[in-house]
């Protein structure tokens, strides 16, 4: 039998970084296939490819046996592709009826107008076996996102998609909307439709799935039939024995430098304490939307806090502002470099300089050479690439642009580094270096805070772990007690 | 290492304003072969003395643009400036003190915005255009309408004099432009604008006190914008409250044409200066050819959208 999707020997690069190494994928009609992988391992690249957001570089699409050209989302919908993001792409003002028809509005009269009735009429017969509650004339705003997700199936179906990727669907469901959902998809898979299922959630992707497809820094690993392989044997291809193994050196000493004491704001952090000693390394881990980088945004004083206090040296920092948090000592890293952390523009010179602008100038004036000087010294002992610290920041690769972000904190004289998720979007090469930079600034006595949800990376670096559920620290974890077995039962919310 | 890669990005820069220029030599040369008149010495002076006034607000202009910001007030900003200055002077406050207040006054206006903006984190298109009703009215009430007239001869004299045959205006200009050229380039409020304009979060977790910096800008644009209406009323003998109408199009028109980026975070003090410089050879040329002047209204409109054309095909694969 023809398999009804075929992807092979996709390339893909982004300017000096390539993601996608000649990665195969092929789905059965009616058959639910996992994509599994870490962080960065070219999941979503692959999917943004599948439909038409952005153009492989080399490879070949096939479905039902017939090669296509995707070039954009339109030619993927035409190819009875859809894709269900992790945060749902719908207009959250118009109804459910009108999110259904964006874009392929049902019209009257002479096609001038929308036919409102006849779009509603349509979703709700699409919605009637999905989930019979849903009121399309309600807007999308006012529907529980588990909701929100069936009505994008269902959009899905209304455009007569054979093949439907859900990336994380279940990030923010409970597990009795998990349950539902399940049963959605059985209904797909007995009209016939394919379904592409990414996760990180282990025990999901067995219940869900028949086979699976274990991508690795953009590189294909193998293909897995899914009741018959054990997850340990899952896993350890995922994450690679490397960095599954990597050896954990820890530098802490005894001084307390930094405490957090009940820091709360809104529901999204509530009653946080923490303290980090000098040279430590203090990983948090969680589910994504545990609390993690909102908590690291309160330390770095970026958001403001509802209740609490943070403090350095045994003192309290007053006041919110991010500019006394960087005089005390603290640094933050954030997770979106592009959007957080550059200024992309601008040379590497200048991305250094914005907090120490004061120790660069005299009388005023930025003295030029002694700030390229200064961030030369810095950018070779973090070993950028190239070594050309005017050029823009935005020119160089991920892994390259967080070496200047740390260096930009060296500069500062930060003795407090907060690295939110420090190696997405970081080539496996990159990775290693980061993490090596991070032991060598434990080893020289700064203390680190970082969220991942990288579990090898937080085993590799952590001298003690937190992990966040629900807005609160659930758990710490000591040597010994740092396993991915651990960190999981305490990450997962009980049903 | 420094060597070889420091002239790159430099001349990355260059490249920009090399172009401006080009631009601005294609229109003298059209314009030469046009009219013979074109290119003596005493209509070339005459253009900069024309530009030099839209040159001081769009310098500002410029600052407030890269910082991410927009100016709309700047007309009735100087209008305002101009009918408080000018009315000191006729009541006999001696002409230095009358030019500091006024200047005091544009710079008011630029706190008023920027406070708005920054405090208030209202939109600045929205401030401004708010400030631009709210300041003319001021204008307009204070003076009733008419006019201001009797600037006293001192002070006509100085800004229709010229230092080694140069047009005061212009060279005031000139310093101005250097000051800019200075802060933009060579310190730390200068590249806290492009900071702040290119990426405000970015800059805001890296420590950058982003509210002063806005606020500065929109602080030096009210500043620049009173120090026009200095030159207006010296160089007229009178103050209108309606003076500077339309004034903010011209200095957004030559930032832009001169590279500064409306989404904020880049522009360049040299570019601006030859695109004011742009628009007023333009206008010179077309009414030494005796063009209606709504075809010169037509020319710019041109000059303007080829301008950016140019700047997306050349730089087009920055974008996104």
């Amino acid at each position: 039998m023809t398999p009804r999707l075929v992807l092979s020997q996709i390339d893909k690069s982004f300017g000096p970084l390539q993601v996608l190494h000649g990665v195969t994928l092929t789905v059965g009609a009616g058959e639910v296939h996992g994509l599994l992988g870490e962080n960065g391992a070219g999941k979503s690249t692959l999917l943004n490819i599948l439909s038409g957001v952005f153009r492989a570089d080399a490879g070949r699409v096939e479905i039902d046996g017939q090669a296509r050209t995707i070039t954009s989302p339109r030619d993927a919908s035409d190819a009875g592709i859809a894709m269900i993001h992790q945060e749902l792409q719908q207009v959250p003002e118009l109804t459910v009826a009108q999110n259904m028809f964006l874009g392929a509005s049902l019209r009257h009269l002479g096609g001038l107008f929308v036919d409102r009735a006849a779009q509603e009429a349509e979703a709700r017969r699409l919605l009637a076996p999905l989930d019979p509650l849903i009121d399309v004339t309600a807007p999308i705003r006012t529907l529980r996102v588990a909701q929100r997700q069936i009505v994008e199936i269902a959009k899905a179906l209304r455009a007569r998609a054979r093949i439907i990727a859900m990336d994380e669907p279940t990030s923010s469901l409970t597990p009795k909307e998990f349950d539902r959902l399940v049963e959605v998809i059985r209904g797909l898979q007995a009209q016939g439709v394919s379904v592409i299922y990414v996760s990180h959630k282990m025990d999901e992707v067995y219940r869900v799935c028949q086979s699976a497809t274990i991508l690795r820094d953009g590189r294909l690993i193998g293909r897995v039939e899914l009741p018959q392989t054990p997850v340990a044997t899952v896993i350890e291809r995922m994450v690679g024995r490397e960095l599954a193994h990597g050896v954990h050196h820890g530098f802490a000493r005894e001084r307390v430098v930094l405490e957090a004491r009940g820091l709360t704001r809104g529901r999204a952090v509530v009653d946080a304490s923490l303290s980090l000693r000098e040279g430590e390394v203090l990983c948090i881990a969680g589910l994504v939307g545990s609390g993690r980088t909102e908590l690291l945004r309160l330390i770095a004083g970026v958001d403001a806090a509802d209740a609490g206090e943070v403090l350095v040296d045994g003192k309290v920092i007053a006041g919110g502002d991010p500019r006394r948090r960087i005089r005390a000592g603290l640094g933050l890293l954030p997770e979106e470099r592009k959007r957080d952390g550059i200024i992309r523009h601008r040379p590497v010179t200048t991305n250094i300089a914005l907090p120490a602008m004061r120790r660069f100038s005299r009388f005023g004036i930025i003295r030029r050479a002694a700030l390229t000087a200064r961030s030369e010294e810095l950018m070779r002992d973090v070993q950028l690439r190239p070594l050309d610290v005017a050029r823009p920041i935005g020119s160089f690769s991920g892994g390259n642009q967080q070496k200047a972000i740390i260096g930009r904190w060296l500069a500062a004289d930060t003795r407090i580094f907060l690295f939110d998720e420090p190696t997405r979007g970081i080539d496996v090469g990159a990775k290693a270096e980061i993490y090596a930079l991070i032991e060598r600034l434990a080893k020289e006595g700064r203390s680190i805070l970082v969220v991942s949800s990288e579990l090898p990376e937080v085993i590799r670096l952590a001298d003690r772990v937190l992990v966040m559920r629900e807005g609160r620290i659930a758990a710490e974890l000591g040597p010994g007690e740092i396993t991915e077995e651990n960190i999981a039962r305490h990450a997962i919310p009980a049903a | 290492m420094t060597a070889p890669t420091r002239p790159a990005f430099l001349s990355r820069i260059r490249f920009r304003d090399a172009g401006t220029l080009l631009g601005l030599v294609l229109i003298g040369v059209v314009f030469s072969a046009l009219t013979p008149v074109f290119l003596t010495t005493p209509n070339l002076m005459n253009i900069l003395q024309q530009s030099a006034i839209n040159a001081c607000i769009a310098l500002g202009m410029t600052l407030v643009i890269i910082s991410g910001g927009i100016d709309l007030s700047v007309g009735p900003v100087a209008a305002l400036s101009a009918v408080l200055g000018a009315a000191m002077m006729v009541a006999g406050v001696p002409a230095p003190l009358s030019v500091m207040v006024a200047l005091a006054v544009g710079m008011a206006c630029g706190l008023f915005n920027g406070v708005l903006i920054t405090w208030g984190g209202l939109q600045p298109f929205i401030v401004t255009l708010g400030g631009l009703s709210l300041f003319r009215a001021f204008a307009l009430i204070y003076t009733g309408g008419t006019p201001i007239f009797g600037i006293p001869d001192g002070f006509r004299a100085f800004t229709n004099g010229t230092v080694l045959g140069v047009p005061n205006p212009v060279v005031i200009v000139i310093v101005l432009a250097l000051a800019a050229w200075i802060i933009l380039n060579r310190t730390p409020l200068g590249e806290y604008m492009m900071a702040v304009g290119g990426n405000e979060e970015a800059a805001r977790i890296s420590g950058v006190p982003v509210r002063l910096t806005k606020l500065a800008a929109y602080m030096i644009s009210g500043l620049m914008a009173s120090v026009a209406a200095m030159i207006l009323i010296g160089r007229l003998g009178a103050a209108e409250p309606t003076l500077g109408t339309l004034w903010e199009l011209d200095a957004i028109a030559a930032a832009a044409i001169g590279g500064a980026s409306l989404m904020g975070g880049r522009g360049s003090i040299m570019g601006t200066l030859i695109g004011c410089v742009i628009l007023g050879a333009l206008r010179n040329g077309l009414t030494l050819m005796n063009v209606q002047a709504f075809y010169q209204l037509l020319a710019t409109g041109i000059i303007i959208i080829v301008a950016m054309l140019i700047d997306r095909a050349t730089s087009g694969k920055q974008g996104g």
